[in-house]
Order: C-alpha cells, then structure tokens, then sequence
C-alpha cells in the first residue's frame, strides 16, 4: 500500500509542480522517491501484506518493484533533458510516474481486474509519451499505431479475462489456480481465454507474431522512451506475464508450455535475422529488444527450476545495459545532427573514451560474450531450457545469439576502428549526468557479472 | 421462459446483422449508426439478464456520447471512397487465414459450451444499491475503483498534453 501512495502521489504531485514552481526541485524529488520506494520495498520484505484482497506484495512483487525502480531512477538521471521543456515538464513526469504506478499494480496484482487496470495505466500514457514529439511525423505514426494496435490488444485480455471467469467464477488468480488444479477436465473455453490473455500479454512484451508494432514504435519515440519502453516496460510486462501464467494458470502448464516454447523461438529467430541487416542503430535496438524479449519468454514456460529468480537476473542485466545503449545513442544522435546510422558511431573511441568503453560493455553484454552479465543471464535461461526437456529451444537460442554476436560487433568495429579524415572527429563532452549514468551502468553491468547470486537466488 | 427466449433471439438477430453492416457498410456513416443500433441490441440482453444500470449506462456513454462523437469525426474528415487506402492483396490474404483460425478456435471452444450455473439471477441484483455495495466494500472492489482514478487521471492529461499547443 505504501507504494502504491507513494507512487501516485509522486505522480500527482508532478501534475502540480509547475502550479508550485516546483521545476527545479521536481528531478530530485522523483529520485528521492524511487529510492524510498526501494526503500519500502527492503522494509517490507518477507512480509507478504495483502492489500485490499487486490494485491499480494509478495517478494515476487518487491523484488521486481525494487529493480524497476532501480532502472527508473537511471533512466530519469539520464533523461534530465526530456524533462527540462519549460511547457511540458509537469505532463513529462506525471505520465512516467504514472506508469511507474500501472508497472507496481502490474507485479503485484492477485485479480485479474487488477492485471487490466494496471496494463490500462501502463499503455495509455505511454502511447501519449510515445507521440511526445509533437511536430515529427515519425513520432506520431507511432503513437497511432501504438494506441490502435494496444486497444485490441487491451480488448482481446478483456475477452480473455471474461472466458475465464465464465468458466471458473472467478477473477482472483489464487481461485482461478485451486479451480483449474481441482477440475478433472477442463472446459476448451478456459483454453480460449488463456489463447486471448497470452496473445495480449505476448503484445505487451512484443513476442512474435505480435511484435510488429515494436520497431516502428520503438524507432518513432523519443530515444529516452524508446530506452524506458524497453527496459521498465518491458521488465513489468514480463513481471505480470509470470504472474499470470505460472500462478493463475500453473496447472495448465503442460497444454501452454509447447505454445510459449514455439512462439519464443520464433521470436528469437525472427528477431535477430531482421536486426542483423539494419543499418540504423535505434532499429536494431528495437529488434534486439524483441529478441531479448524471446530470452525471456522462456523463464516463462519452465517450471523446474527457479525461473523466477532468472527472469528477475535477465531483466535487471538486460535493462542495465539497455539504460547505458540509449544513453550512448542519443549522445552520439545529439552530436551527429539527429542522425542515428551506424556510421555515426565512427570513430567514438577518439572522441569520447568513456563512451565507447560503456557502449561496448553493454553490447558486449547484451550479446552474451562470457565473463559479462549477459552471459550469465542466457546461460541460465538456457539451462532451464534444458532441464524442462527443450534442448531444441536451447539451440534455436544459442543461434540466436551468435546472430547476435553479428551485429552487435558491427557497432563495436564501427567505433573502435580507423577513423577517415572525412569525418567529424571532434571530442564529445559529456555532461555531468551522463557520465554519473554510464559510470553506475559499467559498475552494475560488472557486479552483475561477478555476483550474479544476489539476484538469481533472492526469489 | 416463453416470450424472453423470443426478444432473446429477436436482439441476437438485430445485434449480429448490425454489427456485419457495421463491417460492410460502404459508408463511415452508415457503419455508425449500425453500430449504435447494436449497442442498443446488447443493451437489450443486458436487460433480460436484470442488469437494468448497466444497460443505462451503456445506452447513455455509448450510444449517447461515444457515438456522437465517432460522427462529428467522421464529418470533419469527410472519408470518401477514394482517399480510403487500399492494403496490398497478400496482407488481406494473410488476415483472412488468420482471422478464420481464430474464429475456428472460438467456434471450436463455445461449441457444446454447457454453462452450470446458468440460472436466471435474482432481480435485484443489477441495481445500483448492489453495484454500490460491491463497488465500495472493501474486501471485495474498493481498490479497483479507486486505481481507476489514476487511470481517468492518465487519460486526461494525455489528451491535454497533446492538444495543446508547443509554445516556442
């Protein structure tokens, strides 16, 4: 419940704060929050409250609160300049802070009217984030399309949600388990419901075959919201897909398991192919958001190992280095006149050395190259692979990422090679947030690599 | 039973051939007002399940304002025949196979669908005072309700946000 307050109160607050003159102090504040809220996340933990029978701030729920507060808290040090608009500031920070609040519901629902409110409060004021550049056409396509395609997607769970009541009587997803673990046979309409819940959460986290929408959206959006979409977003997203999936409808693991392992595979597949021939950078980032997404959307279907505990390690890594891509690419684009090809990223190392070392870390990472976090995180998700009896998953996986390994190290050559006299080879000064940003991103991305147990056991 | 089995299947009729116009209607216009004509026909089943605030508030936020609203839209921008985008042939081919194993699947599902515990509801229990008594107990939609309120309080600022106008 604290967080919850805490959580929207922030975002209330911000809605006011140009009423107040609050401008200034409104980036600390926010920060001071996110920090208490990690704060109350610690101070409640182990305590399982109940609140309101609605929901169950169980360590799941803490714990996924505690990293995407954590990533929050980067992502808003990085974003100081999406937020220095003398007009829009307070609108800038109350959207985040709401969706901030949808992510908490998201995690830590136990009723299904829950999970809708909170996917409703996460996406409509992300589709309006998404559209926050007003005058660029590109900006706006992608808030259309976001918007159209997530309201059916919004319908379809709601179509999902009520097939499943019809059968179980019920919309809490503690009922739903006892219901369908006790029914001897069960009614092909609850297999309906569960088709349109998955295909709606599989929207959310852009799975294949929904993941259309991804990259024109993520390429359209600022470059921060394409950094936040893809590492809070996507971290409650996945959050509440476990949730969902693994508690309300565990006993029906056998019938989905094959549906989820065909349609990450797909995802993994289709994904880094189609990264592998773009050539601008943000793209790619997109599509290898997707196919982190298909990393991920295997903790989900494996039960016999602590899958919780490796999609909160996969998440926390993915999102740190996420964090620290983004925040390298709008850099660069800012330097570069807008432009975000890979041939802006020529010659970083001679301009700016703190920059191509993060950068390189964090794709390094995100490609799984061995002593990194990323690594360490697809070698988990790969073991639990194996060990549910998909060993062909585990190779589809394996050839994913060594497409991957491709193109990542198309921008790692790209920066650390020769740089032609042609080219604008200026020293780039960073500001002082940035630098704070890259630094803690290098630090995490390092710690996660060498203890990786603070996470991977904690659930 | 009796009469209610026949508005039952008088309403599903005016609602499915209401909402295939909708779909095949030539003009945006006519597709509204098949629609609001199906809203109407749902309202009416909502109603034979005693649900009487639900089907006045459908008629009312539906039919009433969201509709008029879809019609000022369409007016202002003057759709016509030919500004309407074509989709390529391959894209209708592959949303037709799709959607037609979609609707096999629902078919497949519903089909010999034996709802227990299909009896008629008490009468009472689609009145306010019983949605009220749900809505604000705690133990059972009091958190929803008020969550809600950030949801509608999201929603407004969005649309604030993005019709006002970039002062630079």
């Amino acid at each position: 419940m604290k967080e919850l307050l805490l959580l929207s109160g922030l975002g209330v607050l911000a809605l006011v704060s140009g009423l107040l003159n609050l401008r200034k102090i409104m980036m600390p504040l926010v920060l001071t929050g996110l920090l208490a809220n990690i704060g109350f996340c610690i101070y409640d933990w182990n305590s399982n409250e109940l609140v309101y029978n609605m929901l169950m701030m169980d360590n799941f729920a803490l714990a996924f609160s505690i990293i995407f507060s954590a990533t929050a808290f980067l992502w808003f040090i990085s974003a100081k300049d999406y937020f220095a608009d003398d007009n829009n500031f307070s609108d800038h920070y109350a959207l985040v802070l709401f969706t901030l609040t949808g992510g908490l519901l998201l995690v830590s629902f136990t009723n299904m009217v829950m999970l809708f409110l909170g996917i409703e409060i996460l996406s409509i004021p992300l589709f309006v984030l998404v559209g926050s550049h007003k005058t660029k056409l590109r900006s706006n396509e992608a808030a259309f399309k976001y918007f159209l395609l997530g309201s059916f997607a919004s319908a379809f769970m709601l179509f999902g949600i009520t097939l499943i009541y019809g059968i179980t009587g019920s919309f809490n997803t503690q009922a739903i388990a006892v219901f369908l673990s006790q029914a001897g046979t069960v009614h092909a309409l609850v297999f309906a419901g569960m088709l349109c819940i998955l295909m709606s959460l599989a929207f959310k986290v852009s799975a294949a075959p929904f993941h259309f929408w991804a990259p024109d959206v993520y390429q359209g959006a600022p470059t921060h919201i394409t950094a936040y979409m893809s590492t809070v977003v996507k971290t409650v997203a996945f959050a509440a897909f476990f949730r969902v999936f693994q508690t309300s409808f565990g006993a029906m693991q056998e019938d989905y398991m094959l549906a989820l392992a065909i349609m990450s595979a797909v995802t993994l597949l289709v994904s880094n192919i189609t990264a592998a021939v773009q050539e601008n950078v943000k793209r790619m980032l997109a599509y290898s958001s997707i196919s982190h997404a298909g990393f991920m959307l295997i903790t989900v279907l494996t039960i016999r190992t602590h899958s919780a505990g490796i999609l909160l390690y996969y998440a926390m890594v993915y999102s740190i280095s996420s964090i620290c891509a983004f925040a390298v690419l709008k850099q660069v684009k800012i330097h570069s006149g807008g432009r975000e090809m890979i041939s802006t990223f020529k010659g970083l190392l001679v301009r700016n050395k703190l920059m191509a070392f993060s950068m390189s870390l964090a794709l390094l990472s995100m490609s799984g190259i061995p002593p990194l976090a990323g690594f360490m995180a697809k070698y988990m998700v790969f073991v639990a692979a194996i060990n549910n009896d998909y060993l062909w998953l585990a190779v589809v996986g394996v050839i994913a990422s060594l497409i991957a390994v491709f193109y990542y190290f198309k921008i790692i050559i790209v920066m650390f090679g020769n740089t032609p006299d042609d080219i604008d080879n200026s020293t780039i000064i960073l500001p002082a947030h940035i630098r704070i940003v890259l630094v803690i991103c290098c630090i995490g991305m390092l710690l996660l690599a060498v203890m990786p147990d603070i996470l991977l056991t904690i659930l | 039973m009796g009469i209610t089995v026949y508005i039952f299947w008088f309403l599903s009729f005016v609602a499915l051939i209401s909402a295939l116009n909708v779909v095949f209607a030539k003009s945006p216009v006519h597709s509204v007002l098949s629609l609001i004509i199906t809203f109407f026909a749902i309202a009416g089943h909502y109603l034979l399940l005693n649900a009487q605030f639900l089907a006045a508030v459908h008629i009312i936020v539906y039919a009433g304002a969201i509709m008029v609203l879809f019609l000022y839209v369409i007016m202002m921008l003057n759709l016509n025949k030919e500004t309407e985008p074509h989709k390529k042939n391959y894209i209708k081919f592959i949303s037709v196979i799709a959607s037609c194993l979609l609707m096999i699947t629902f078919v497949a599902a519903f089909r010999g669908a034996e709802i227990e515990g299909a009896t008629s509801p008490n009468d009472s229990i689609g009145l306010v005072e019983n949605l009220g008594k749900v809505l604000f107990d705690q133990n059972q939609f009091l958190l929803p309700f008020e969550v809600s309120s950030i949801l509608f309080l999201a929603a407004m600022v969005g649309a604030v946000y993005l019709s006002k106008k970039e002062l630079h």
